[in-house]
């Protein structure tokens, strides 16, 4: 056990809502476009920015873009507690929640149990137009109907930094070998991603930063996901006091 | 012998299947099952093979982006920007477009060819280049000069540089500075130089992002460039070359049209006016220009750039003319190249020019640009299919001269619509990216970049073959600083450098990758016109 944490740093601050990560995503994990019928309720989008502001009109409206994605708790993950197929582990290896699709039987209690909405389930088979299924990344197998899936930090490219660790006799991957495609898109370099028991790692840096929060920190489910912005009601819409109808997307 | 009961055969079964539970057998069939399922001939299995790395650059709009290619058995499977280079959403998913369902992959050429013989001999023929300052913009050109009475449109005109380094305050007028407009990379290197200001009705991405966010009226945009205008020229007492109806917007009546506060219209005038400031605009308003004028910001923010250097021969070729400058009724055939856009043409404008029962052919993809109007839609190559050169962004100081490679290989069927023109007026079979390169090369001038090395060369050095190669390799020319400052009057000729188009524009007229449906269905980012 190397004992990592994987997580991600996102200065809010600096996301222009440009959709990169969102698209980036989708090419690297082999996410179908939507199919006839899908609505954002039904579509599948492993990271997804919302376009967030601050409730006021006029002068005094303020807008910012929280990009969203499975906030891969800590190890009481409520994922992880509800599924009765143990199809979601969360691996003590890496710190990473993963989704395991051959166990999962589409019961959809992760969805629910998920405070942050990031699961999606694969309301049809994955499609895509006819010839476009040669553009799927070889190192990520479609999904099947009937089941969940969600963001594992681009899982498929772990394994590829760790096959390139053994090739080059390490023991430890590169960190510049495992980016997830998210961050790799981003143009403002707003998402930022590393080991957080690293203290000399960037994004664990980024974590101790003042203005740094998690989204509802207080239920206890320890993310692994930092957002930080200067501005406190960005902060405040993360902390979502009990009460108050914060997000008006 | 005891006589088998019925109760032996129950007790059997039940003990048998307690004790295949501490079997593997079920395990694995679960296991099997569940492979199988994921398997199942409904699911696509992704192709396996050799991976490499290839470059070129985004053909997409004319920022031309640097792409990496991660390539399986030749098919690339994802794009990526360079370090310090990112792409766009639209960019990343690129490599998805030639299988969009709406894309057009036959088209009527022979008959197309025929009816553009018959109509040729006694009617004016003319071609709109959506992205003029291309190789096969200069083919157009050289085809319209050879024929009897041919006119080359283009959808921009002449356009100048836009220095971003240089801006301090960009007011936009509906704009999409920060979404989609210019080089993503040298757009966000400056941002942190220039203050932005908005002025949009409704809260667009770059309306979010913006300083400060003027949100006025709909259709008071020209209102506000004159009231602006108004305060800088009794503050300023510089404004000769403005119109006099400037006069007549007072901030008072500017903040009645717009819905904007009085003190605000007088700050933003105020915070323009200490000098490097620039104004954009969504349309091409001639306020927008003037009120740059007014700023100064032509020949500093605003910026002529040499011509990326062409064959001595092909200077021959028919001008630019100008949709008001071509006599109505007289257009009789009309060849639109819509293979790649960067601006358009209204049809209203286009409507006027045209002879009676004329013959529109439209070279697309799709038929959701001009093809609604065209007789015939010839299919074309589509990114990263075409073998194109792109003509220097906007935001780019210095001609640059890039080359979109195709990745993978274009339809039988499709046709490249600067050969099809060339053959049609005449013109002898060439390779012209070939000829312009070995024309840069001659030149001396810039040095050659190469992405996958991170090199850059002097040109001076390379040879005419090494230069094509590496240029068809993902390399970049960069020409050289331009030792004469280019007159004022090359900054002048026309507003549109200062006109954008949004993202959403461009997708209003053609193909883009399924995928972005994440964008534009599956989340509330986007809003599809």
């Amino acid at each position: 056990m190397t004992g990592k944490r994987y997580g991600m740093s996102i200065d809010i601050d600096r996301c222009t809502g440009c959709g990169a990560c969102m698209v980036a995503c989708a090419v690297e994990n082999n996410v179908p476009p939507a199919p006839e019928g899908a609505t954002d309720r039904k579509g599948i989008t492993w990271m997804r920015v919302f376009p967030v502001d601050n409730g006021r009109d006029g002068p005094d409206r303020k807008s910012v873009f929280v990009p969203m994605l499975c906030q891969q708790c800590g190890q009481d993950a409520p994922c992880v507690s509800v599924c009765p197929q143990q199809a979601v582990q969360v691996d003590p290896a890496t710190g990473i929640v993963g989704q395991m699709p051959e166990r999962c039987l589409g019961c959809r209690y992760c969805m629910a149990a998920c405070p942050y909405h990031a699961r999606y389930f694969n309301w049809w088979d994955p499609a895509w137009p006819a010839g476009m299924e040669k553009t799927l990344n070889p190192n990520v197998a479609p999904r099947m109907r009937g089941v969940v899936e969600k963001c594992n930090f681009c899982h498929g490219r772990w394994h590829a930094a760790k096959e390139r660790a053994v090739g080059r006799g390490a023991r430890e991957i590169d960190p510049a070998d495992y980016v997830p495609a998210c961050v790799e898109a981003c143009p403002t370099a707003a998402i930022r991603f590393g080991d957080l028991n690293d203290p000399r790692s960037p994004v664990a840096q980024a974590a101790q930063q003042s203005g740094s929060f998690r989204l509802l920190e207080k239920l206890g489910t320890e993310p692994k996901i930092y957002y930080h912005s200067a501005r406190e009601w960005v902060r405040e819409i993360g902390r979502a006091p009990a009460g108050k109808e914060q997000v008006h997307g | 012998m005891r006589k088998t009961t019925r109760r032996d055969i129950f007790k059997f079964a039940a003990g048998s299947a307690a004790g295949l539970v501490f079997t593997p057998a079920p395990w694995r069939l679960i296991t099997d099952t569940a492979l199988w399922s994921e398997n199942w001939p409904g699911i696509p299995r992704p192709a396996r093979g050799q991976t490499r790395t290839r470059f070129t650059h985004c053909a997409l709009c004319s920022a031309g982006c640097a792409v990496r290619a991660r390539c399986v058995n030749d098919q690339p499977v994802s794009l990526s920007g360079l370090a310090g280079s990112p792409l766009c959403a639209f960019g990343l998913a690129g490599h998805q477009l030639p299988y969009h369902t709406g894309r057009v992959k036959t088209g009527a050429i022979e008959e197309a060819l025929a009816a553009i013989a018959q109509r040729r001999s006694h009617d004016a023929v003319a071609v709109l280049d959506l992205r003029p300052g291309r190789t096969a913009s200069w083919t157009y050109r050289r085809a319209m000069a050879a024929l009897p009475r041919g006119f080359y449109l283009a959808a921009q005109s002449a356009i100048p540089a836009v220095n971003l380094d240089q801006v301090r305050t960009l007011l936009s007028f509906g704009a999409p500075v920060l979404d989609g407009w210019g080089t993503p990379s040298t757009v966000l290197a400056a941002r942190s130089h220039f203050r932005l200001i908005q002025a949009e009705p409704l809260e667009s991405h770059t309306a979010m992002l913006a300083d400060l966010w003027l949100p006025l009226r709909k259709g008071s945009e020209q209102a506000l460039a004159l009231g602006i205008a108004h305060v800088l020229m009794q503050e300023q007492n510089a404004g000769a070359s403005f119109p006099a109806e400037a006069t007549a917007y007072s901030p008072a009546r500017t903040a009645q049209l717009t819905g904007l506060p009085e003190a605000q219209i007088v700050s933003v005038a105020r915070e323009l006016a200490p000098g490097g400031a620039l104004v954009l605009a969504s349309q091409e308003w001639p306020e927008i220009l003037q009120l740059n004028r007014l700023l100064g910001s032509v020949a500093h923010t605003i910026v002529g750039r040499r011509e990326t250097p062409v064959p001595a021969s092909w200077k021959k070729a028919a001008p630019v003319t100008a949709i008001e400058a071509v006599p109505d009724g007289s257009i009789g055939v009309l060849l639109i190249d819509e293979s790649v856009c960067d601006g358009y043409l209204p049809w209203n404008a286009i409507e006027p020019k045209l002879a009676p029962a004329p013959l529109v052919v439209t070279f697309a993809s799709s038929r959701a640009g001009y093809g609604r109007y065209a007789r015939f839609t010839l299919p074309t190559a589509v990114y990263p299919e075409m073998t194109d050169d792109i003509p220097p962004a906007l935001d780019s100081a210095a001609a640059t001269f890039r080359l979109a490679t195709p990745l993978v290989a274009a339809p039988a069927g499709a046709v490249e619509p600067a050969r099809f023109i060339a053959q049609l007026a005449g013109l002898p079979p060439a390779d012209a990216l070939r000829e312009r390169t070995d024309a840069i090369q001659s030149s001396g001038r810039g040095v050659l970049r190469t992405y996958a090395d991170g090199k850059s060369i002097p040109v001076k050095g390379v040879k005419p073959d090494d230069f094509w190669k590496v240029l068809n390799e993902g390399g970049c020319w960069v020409d050289a600083p331009d030792p004469v400052e280019p007159p004022a009057s090359a900054c002048q000729s026309s507003s549109a450098a200062v006109v954008a188009m949004t993202w959403e524009m461009r997708l209003a007229r053609g193909p883009m990758s399924p995928l972005l449906s994440k964008l534009y269905e599956e989340s509330n980012l986007r809003v599809r016109l």
